[in-house]
């Protein structure tokens, strides 16, 4: 019979959790492209031009997350990793990209 | 006749929103639904491994599903969203960008609308990319193990909520100025 564990089962857990946080890097990478576009620090060139500035900005934004995830995914792929600290941290990169990416923020730092 | 009913833009738009967009909800709720009836499973291993490869192709379809929406988005869908109408033009109806900003009622559709579709779609791809790779590599494991089932429901719900709420977006910018 298969049950539910709450421990670790079978192969180390380490390149899950590195799919997650990477996700969570990449979607914070999402809200920092855009935020420092929308305050004038940096503007990502356009790198498509009919599509304008957001093809820098979240070619950048995925580039990012692509690294990380694959830096991380090398360090803990064999590994068996606390999940705890790692899902907060990705919940807590998610929220912070999100609400970067909300217009009525940018107004704040703008 | 030979009257086109709908411009290519206009059928671009469709497989942007509808068939690509739409059929990443409608894998994401299947998926989200899975990942919760299916993991307190009783069923012997090779019936979970069945069940897990079915889900591994669900989230798999819904991240490229996602993918190709956000690149057809950029790609195709927003540089017409966005062309410069000739100066002097007063019939902006092929330039959606300029019609919205030219009524103070629907500005707030470029600048809060089409602003968020812009970028949040990227996050909810990377999202649903992520528990896909989980779900083709760990399989039965996503179902077994708690901690990683909850994490991936969570982050298939954010996925979700950012992409129905994206799609509304979409939907009240093409209804008052559509890619026509």
């Amino acid at each position: 019979m298969t049950t539910m564990s709450e421990g670790h089962e079978g192969a180390p857990n380490g390149a899950a959790l590195a799919a997650f946080l990477a996700a969570g890097i990449g979607a914070f990478a999402v809200g920092f492209f855009v935020i420092i576009n929308e305050t004038g620090l940096f503007a990502a060139p356009a790198l498509y031009g009919p599509a304008g500035g957001v093809s820098g900005r979240m070619t950048f934004a995925t580039v990012v997350w692509l690294i990380g995830w694959a830096v991380l995914h090398t360090r803990w792929k064999d590994r068996e990793v606390t999940s705890k600290g790692v899902y907060a941290a990705t919940l807590v990169l998610i929220a912070l990209g999100v609400v970067l990416s909300f217009p009525p923020v940018w107004q704040i730092f703008g | 006749m030979d009257t086109k009913l709908f411009s290519d833009r206009s059928v671009w738009t469709m497989i942007h929103g509808i068939v690509l967009g739409g059929g990443a909800l409608m894998a994401l709720a299947a998926a989200l639904f899975a990942l919760r009836a299916m993991r307190a499973t009783d069923a012997p291993h090779g019936a979970a491994q069945q069940q897990s490869r079915y889900l591994a192709w669900l989230v798999v379809f819904a991240a490229v599903a996602l993918w190709l929406t956000v690149f057809i988005g950029m790609l195709v869908s927003f540089p017409a969203y966005r062309a410069t109408p000739p100066e002097g033009l007063t019939d902006l109806s092929q330039y959606p960008r300029s019609l919205l900003q030219s009524n103070a009622g629907t500005q707030w559709l470029h600048a809060f609308a089409m602003e968020i579709k812009e970028h949040v779609p990227w996050i909810a791809a990377m999202l649903a990319t992520a528990v896909a790779f989980v779900a083709a590599r760990s399989r039965s494991k996503l179902l077994t193990d708690l901690r990683l089932n909850r994490m991936a429901t969570t982050l298939l719900a954010i996925c979700f909520a950012l992409a129905s709420i994206v799609g509304v977006l979409g939907i009240f910018i093409n209804k008052v100025a559509p890619l026509e």
